[in-house]
């Protein structure tokens, strides 16, 4: 319909009739984009943070324990070797390696841990220094000392808490006494418990992370000691699997349990294997929900009144078209037309700056510190750098969704241009 | 300014009521939607905060000064003499600010059933008063909560229950070393089971009455270990203080240390701060987009007038009674805004207020930073918010109205009057 | 110190020391002996003892009375004969496991391993404390430190030092022993900073049994100016023959 191309080619000339007027006006909309995308940028990076720091205190995004672990905890729910080999393998390869942060097989077993001062019970891990870096915070809050090193035979790194309540030092000694797992096939009655091991261990490194449960009670040494005072070797209990995105989450524990098939384990997501964690980020969902849902009532709020100022202020031109023969739906038309190359150019600029200022926040990140000079004491468990996160999903949703509306809304001031009234419209004053 | 001006102005408004109306609109819409943003962030600290602190922890506690963390059991209110309970938790009760208060004892030991034992925290209260200032009565999901009824009843976490494998009505041994250096022991009766949702609490928790606990670890009624408080306004800052307060005032009695629960829950405390630095963020964010929606539509507003403003001039009225018009207009425009938007936004403020904002899903209780949040999402009201935004939102409309007005006072009158 | 234990005789010891296991360059052949006496002072194949605690703390005066049947060392049953409020508890150590017999409760109830380390009874000993003692010269390296006239007695002071692999919460330990009978005086525990931490007392020498022993022993921990437990052993036999049938849950519930 060369009609329409011509009301089109005119409402674009329409446009640049008033070049500054359109710039700004597409700026301002464009800005409405950029601001929706670093909000939405934020929210996601800061809800994908805060999972992550959860869940590096826990087991990880996924989890690979042997079946019925979850809900016993029993120490004789250990991990056939093999399973721990071929995850590894499979969580390396080519196909999964780019989503895969870090993998950390653990033995996990309570004990008591005593010190010439006092003695406190602990739940101890077994891991390996290297891989369980990669995975867990603690390694990251150590506050004196060091962590264990990768080669180190004997060590054990302790909470802020429990060193406290030991009164014992970096170097200091502790003697980690845990129950012997029961070799399978003894008698059930009293083997419910094994031999009493104890062991002497020298404090390597003192951690804070800012959580009491685990400042006071938890307790890392290297998995081949923890194997050996268990009666365990080459044994675990727990592999620890953590992501590049939370979102892979899903995808990654389907994978290992096909791959696994057979094997007597289990194969959790952190929303399974830490359902209160992922109730709480229920709640950060709907706050996010939420806002999107603000953003974007706002940005359309914008957009409807800017476009309806537009024509309302342009009657004498509208009429002036009417008197020279345009119909009312061409009228409309062209309106449409403008409103929409108008949408275009700021989408464009839009996009163009919220791209850039969300991939300095993707980099650079947000520093919620540089806001506020804290007088609460700092946080130790949420990182106050927020990376922005934004999907190309969010994106492509966010730009169609302006579009959408910015289309949608044009049809109220288009249909109102096309009501133009003839004499009254040109009526100078 | 004179009255003729704002006459003047007035009337300007409303000869095109439509333009007016349209500007009117964008901006207390832009202002109620802030008000929403507002309420529910509030709410949504108050409701985690409350959480965290509404199930056992509550917004503060009285210790004696080496009780805590340790939780030494011979570390009672008052030293070894103890005091008297009830006066104590009467005085605190006075001030305007505590809402209720309620003694505790704590203990720490062996939960032991047919088969299987467990190790657990033990918490002494008394029913009727704890129950003012924590909520754990209403996550009994087995059984009924502590009566006096049955005076060695005793209220555990579900999941402890299923540990060691006991019902209600089962009969338990706690075994616990006492004051005295003996090991107390004592049969007691499961008369319900809670959930909370949290793991620390539900694996972990054995609640009794005072009484009981007191005469299994053989302290005398007058020795507690703490007083647990709700108070009216639970936020950090005010908390905080309130507790500092309290400090100074019990002080004079004898030894002892408040702890507001932000020293008592730091990971929340955490949460909390987190959370309102990323709203304030948003706020902001949210801000500027009201912002730039008021500065175009000013804008334009006086693009389109241009004729209109040129002609004021041409019959002579001097620039700066123009510009002094302008900002008449933009500050009726603003105030009339942001009233219509207070109308608008209050019904909704209230209702979220009393009902909340329902989140959906089958969710039931959330739990949050080891906090539990229902369902609902419950706003609260934050005047301080709602006026900041208000003269926010004022001076804005103000002051890009300004900009223009400063360009209209500069038309030379026959190229506006020129305009079509 | 050491809860009546029953292992082999001292010529055991002499078994060790001929294999020279333990034999280090600062060692002292005699002072081994002696160390690795007093060590054995309670061992015995069996004993049967009755033992009075008192424990005084800041506020607290407490005296208990129990009984004691032990065959090696990890066969133990205590009764509590008073006071009134604990008598009938019943305490059985057997297969590295721990039952508790509560009377007013009529339960037996099974103590896990983090238990073990609480003071016992509120006492300053713990369970743990009888297991240790009779480990000493294995787990230490033993130094004359001192030999000669103190307080009017002659005697030896001997620093135990912890081997390296050893797994013992100590820094040192300080023994001292009469030369005339090599009975104990002292028994004085470090931390790792050379701190004192408790210190154990021997008095009361009585020929028991065929034996010499202290009957009187006495914990203080550092610190507390007024805190201590005694233990005095009323009465001891040893060698008498104990059926492995006391050492069973079911006669714990008497």
């Amino acid at each position: 319909m060369a009609g329409v191309l011509l009301l089109v080619k005119i409402g674009w000339r329409n446009l640049w009739r008033n070049p500054r007027g359109t710039l700004l006006t597409a700026l301002a909309l464009g800005l409405g984009l950029t601001l929706l995308l670093i909000s939405l940028g934020l929210l996601d990076g800061s809800h994908e943070q805060l999972v992550r720091n959860a869940v590096r205190f826990g087991t990880g995004h996924v989890v690979i324990q042997a079946q019925g672990y979850q809900d016993t905890g029993s120490l004789e729910l250990l991990l056939p070797a093999q399973v721990v080999s071929t995850a590894g393998e499979f969580m390396h390869g080519e196909a999964l390696k780019h989503v895969l942060r870090g993998m950390s097989p653990r033995l996990l077993a309570s004990g008591l841990l005593s010190s010439a001062a006092n003695a406190s019970g602990v739940s101890m891990m077994g891991v390996i220094p290297k891989e369980e870096r990669a995975v867990s915070l603690i390694p990251k809050r150590i506050v004196e000392g060091n962590y264990l090193n990768d080669d180190q035979q004997s060590g054990v790194v302790i909470g802020a808490e429990l060193a406290r309540k030991l009164a014992v030092k970096v170097g200091g000694k502790v003697v980690l006494m845990t129950q012997a797992v029961p070799a399978p096939g003894t008698e059930a009655a009293d083997a419910d418990e094994g031999e009493m091991q104890s062991t002497l261990l020298r404090v390597n490194g003192i951690f804070r992370t800012g959580i009491q449960a685990i400042d006071a009670h938890v307790i890392q040494l290297p998995l081949p000691e923890a194997q050996g005072l268990l009666g365990v070797p080459d044994r675990v209990n727990q592999v620890a699997v953590l992501l590049e995105r939370e979102g892979d989450s899903l995808m990654v524990a389907r994978s290992l349990r096909k791959q696994l098939t057979g094997l007597p384990v289990e194969v959790l997501t952190w929303r399974e294997s830490m359902p209160t964690l992922a109730q709480s980020f229920v709640l950060d969902e709907a706050f996010n929900y939420v806002m999107n849902g603000v953003v974007l009532a706002m940005v359309g709020l914008g957009i409807l009144n800017t476009i309806l100022m537009r024509v309302l202020e342009r009657r004498y031109e509208f009429g002036l078209c009417s008197a020279l023969g345009l119909r009312p739906v061409q009228l409309a038309v062209m309106v449409v037309g403008e409103s929409l190359a108008l949408t275009a150019i700021s989408l464009a600029l839009g996009l163009l700056l919220g791209l850039t200022s969300q991939h300095y926040f993707a980099t650079a990140g947000l520093d919620l510190r540089w806001f506020f000079k804290s007088s609460l004491p700092s946080a130790l468990v949420f990182d106050p750098i927020i990376y922005s996160r934004l999907s190309v999903t969010r994106i492509a949703s966010s730009v169609g969704t302006v579009f959408l509306t910015a289309t949608v809304i044009s049809f109220y001031p288009a249909l109102k241009a096309a009501r133009t009234e003839l004499p009254g419209a040109l009526r100078v004053f | 300014m004179s009255g003729r001006l704002l006459r003047l102005a007035w009337r300007n408004l409303w000869r095109n009521a439509r333009r007016t109306l349209i500007a009117m609109a964008a901006i207390s819409l832009g202002y109620a939607m802030l008000l929403f943003v507002a309420c529910l962030m509030a709410g949504l600290r108050q409701q985690m905060v409350e959480s965290g602190t509404d199930l056992v922890l509550s917004d503060a506690e009285v210790h004696a000064p080496s009780y805590y963390p340790d939780r030494p059991i011979n570390q009672t209110l008052g030293g070894r003499d103890g005091t008297d309970v009830s006066t104590l938790v009467a005085g605190i009760t006075t001030d305007p600010r505590v809402e209720a208060a309620s003694p505790r004892v704590y203990g720490y030991g062996l939960v032991s059933a047919t088969h299987q034992s467990a190790g657990a925290q033990l918490l002494g209260v008394v029913p009727d008063q704890e129950q003012k200032i924590t909520v754990l009565q209403r996550r009994m999901v087995k059984g009924s909560y502590l009566t006096g009824r049955i005076p060695k009843g005793v209220v555990m976490g579900d999941t402890l229950a299923t540990t060691i494998g006991v019902e209600v009505g089962s009969e338990i041994v706690l075994l616990t070393p006492a004051t005295d250096g003996s090991t107390g022991n004592d049969l007691y009766t499961v008369v319900g089971m809670f959930h909370t949702g949290l793991d620390s609490m539900d694996r972990d928790l054995v609640l009794m009455s005072i009484a009981s606990l007191q005469d299994l670890v053989r302290l005398s009624p007058g020795r507690i270990h703490e007083v647990g408080i709700k108070l009216h306004d639970s936020d950090i800052t005010a908390a905080t203080k309130t507790a500092a307060a309290l400090e100074m005032q019990l002080s004079k009695s004898f030894p002892v240390r408040v702890r507001a629960w932000p020293e008592l829950a730091p990971e929340l405390a955490d949460y909390v701060i987190f959370n309102r630095r990323v709203t304030f963020i948003l706020f902001l964010i949210f801000f500027l987009l009201a912002v730039m929606g008021i500065v175009n539509t000013m804008l334009m507003a006086i693009v389109a007038r241009t004729r209109e403003l040129g002609m004021l001039l041409a019959v002579g009225m001097r620039p700066v009674q123009l510009v002094g018009l302008i900002v008449a207009e933009a500050a009726i425009l603003a105030g009339g805004s942001l009233f219509l938007g207070a109308a608008l936004g209050s019904p909704v403020l209230w209702y979220l207020q009393v009902h909340g904002l329902y989140l959906g899903g089958s969710r039931g209780a959330i739990s949050l930073g080891g906090v539990v949040v229902g369902p609902l999402w419950y706003g609260r009201q934050d005047f301080t918010a709602y006026t900041q935004v208000a003269l926010g939102l004022a001076v804005t409309a103000v002051v890009s109205a300004l900009y223009p007005a400063l360009r209209a006072a500069r038309f030379r009158p026959t190229e506006a009057l020129r305009k079509v | 110190m050491g809860w009546p234990k029953g292992s082999i005789a001292i010529c055991l010891a002499l078994i060790w020391l001929s294999l020279g296991h333990f034999s280090q360059a600062a060692d002292d052949q005699q002072a081994r002996e002696i160390v690795d006496g007093v060590a054995r002072l309670f061992i015995s194949q069996s004993s049967i003892a009755t033992v009075e605690m008192q424990i005084t703390k800041e506020d607290l005066q407490r005296k208990i009375t129990m009984q004691f049947w032990s065959v090696g060392e990890s066969n133990i049953l205590i009764r509590i004969r008073s006071p009134q409020e604990d008598a009938g508890t019943a305490i059985l150590k057997t297969g590295g496991k721990i039952w508790y017999y509560l009377p007013k409760a009529n339960r037996t109830v099974k103590i896990p391993a983090s238990m073990m380390m609480s003071p016992w009874m509120g006492s300053d000993f713990t369970l743990d404390d009888l297991v240790k003692q009779s480990r000493l010269t294995n787990d230490y390296v033993i130094a004359t430190s001192f030999d000669g006239q103190r307080d009017g007695v002659a005697m030896s002071e001997y620093t135990l030092t912890p081997k390296p692999s050893a797994v013992v919460v100590w820094g040192k330990i300080i023994l001292e022993v009469r030369h005339s009978d090599h009975m104990p005086i002292r028994q004085r525990y470090y931390d790792e900073d050379g701190k004192l931490v408790r210190e154990l007392t021997f008095s009361e020498y009585k020929t028991v049994s065929g034996r010499l022993i202290p009957t009187r022993l006495a914990m203080r921990p550092t610190g507390q100016a007024v805190e201590q437990t005694t233990v005095t052993y009323e009465k001891i036999i040893f060698g008498e023959p104990i059926s492995a049938e006391t050492f069973s849950r079911k006669n714990l519930k008497q």
